[in-house]
């Protein structure tokens, strides 16, 4: 994962994460638009026939002064924590299934 | 993001099974899906030296049935883009299977024995020496842990009443696992996928439970359907916390 | 020529059930079906590798 920033105003971000496809994007994506303080959030991904930008590029627009950077930092520790957890349910749910089998 | 995730296992065996989680969001469900089938990393033969091929098949079409033939993966004892070698010597009159396949570790080895590779007839034979790399589906589907990766909205049925009484009776088919009036999963083959076996002559109002996901996971045999889900949840956090990071600096 | 060993829509492995298939549905009386079904090959992509397949060792290996 490579990150390269293309545009950053206070309240608007344009940034390349390269290496990264529409399996982590969207994830991303959909936590930007449920964190508080951010107005929109896109992501844009060309094939790689186009033969232009092929590694995706996130757009974020945040608004009551919030810093596009940190609710970035603030989605990806969001996805963590959230993925953590998931982890150790689906953990039990498999130790469970196999206690009773 | 709901935070609430609650995980059931629906049905299990060996290879495959029915994972109903409830509080994901479709962005998660589909991430998940997709890290199963082309992050998570097996092993699979990449590259063979043919000592004698006097088989009918040509090099090439031998090596890529060796591709095919999966191999279990112990990833805490690999990284990506390590190898492991295997070897094969078999002469005709013969099947050579993948079950006779040797390797270096034996924690890589054949998932499946019965896998023909090349009938060999009297005097031909086939010696190779080849090598296994540990990649991602996303290089190659080969390395694909996970076969037929899918999830389901999981559905809710409801007896609202009685079907009109002259009204004729048609087939009303749902796949995937349904929810019912008292909270228990059961799966439409348990019931022919036909709503009118499981309740005859009733009206039924069928719903997409909110959030709610049946994930169909079934694995090639490289790695167990545990292993699988997991390490998929594993890689996209990895991802997260490598942008937190990153971010952060 | 020989069985594919994977299915090719779905990825399944399904080299390993042709031999008894082939013992009990094409050489053997029973339905071919029912043995597919007790193989565990159940989805139609898979099941159509193997009904749809020949052996092709024994005709092409005289040329070699």
């Amino acid at each position: 994962m490579e990150l390269r920033v293309i545009d950053k105003t206070d309240e608007e971000l344009r940034i390349e994460i390269a290496g990264e496809d529409h399996t982590f994007m969207n994830v991303l994506k959909g936590q930007l638009l449920n964190t508080d303080g951010v107005a929109a959030a896109t992501y844009d991904m060309n094939p790689e026939q186009s033969g232009g930008q092929t590694e995706p590029i996130l757009s974020v627009k945040t608004e009551d002064g919030l810093d596009p950077l940190d609710a970035l930092g603030e989605a990806a520790t969001g996805i963590s924590d959230n993925l953590a957890d998931l982890y150790d349910r689906i953990e039990a749910a498999f130790d469970d299934a196999a206690a009773e089998a | 993001m709901a935070d609430d995730f609650d995980v059931e296992v629906v049905t299990r065996d060996d290879r495959s099974a029915r994972l109903l989680v409830r509080g994901l969001t479709p962005a998660v469900a589909n991430g998940l899906r997709r890290t199963m089938l082309s992050e998570v990393p097996t092993f699979s033969i990449d590259t063979v030296r043919f000592v004698e091929n006097s088989s009918v098949m040509f090099d090439e079409m031998v090596g890529l049935r060796l591709g095919l033939v999966p191999l279990t993966t112990p990833l805490d004892d690999y990284e990506v883009g390590e190898s492991a070698t295997l070897a094969l010597d078999v002469e005709g009159p013969a099947t050579a299977y993948s079950g006779d396949i040797e390797t270096s570790d034996d924690l890589v080895q054949p998932a499946d024995e019965n896998v023909p590779i090349i009938e060999l007839k009297e005097g031909q034979r086939l010696e190779f020496e080849a090598d296994a790399v540990l990649d991602t589906g996303k290089e190659h589907a080969k390395h694909q842990g996970g076969v037929a990766v899918g999830y389901r909205h999981l559905q809710r049925v409801t007896v609202v009443g009685d079907a009109d009484e002259f009204d004729e009776e048609e087939p009303n088919i749902l796949r995937g696992v349904i929810e019912t009036e008292d909270g228990e999963l059961v799966h439409t083959e348990e019931f022919d996928a036909d709503l009118t076996n499981r309740h005859p002559g009733k009206e039924l109002e069928i719903e997409d439970v909110p959030s709610a996901f049946v994930f169909h996971i079934e694995s090639d045999g490289s790695l167990s359907v545990d292993e699988l889900t997991l390490r998929a949840v594993q890689s996209l956090r990895d991802r997260a916390d490598e942008l937190a990071e990153k971010v952060a600096v | 020529m020989m069985i594919p060993v994977r299915c090719f829509t779905c990825g399944n492995v399904i080299g390993e059930h042709w031999e008894e298939f082939k013992a009990r549905a094409r050489e053997g009386e029973e339905d071919p079906a029912e043995v597919l079904d007790e193989l565990g090959v159940d989805r139609h992509c898979c099941r159509r590798m193997m009904v749809s397949h020949t052996d092709l060792v024994d005709v092409v290996s005289p040329y070699q």
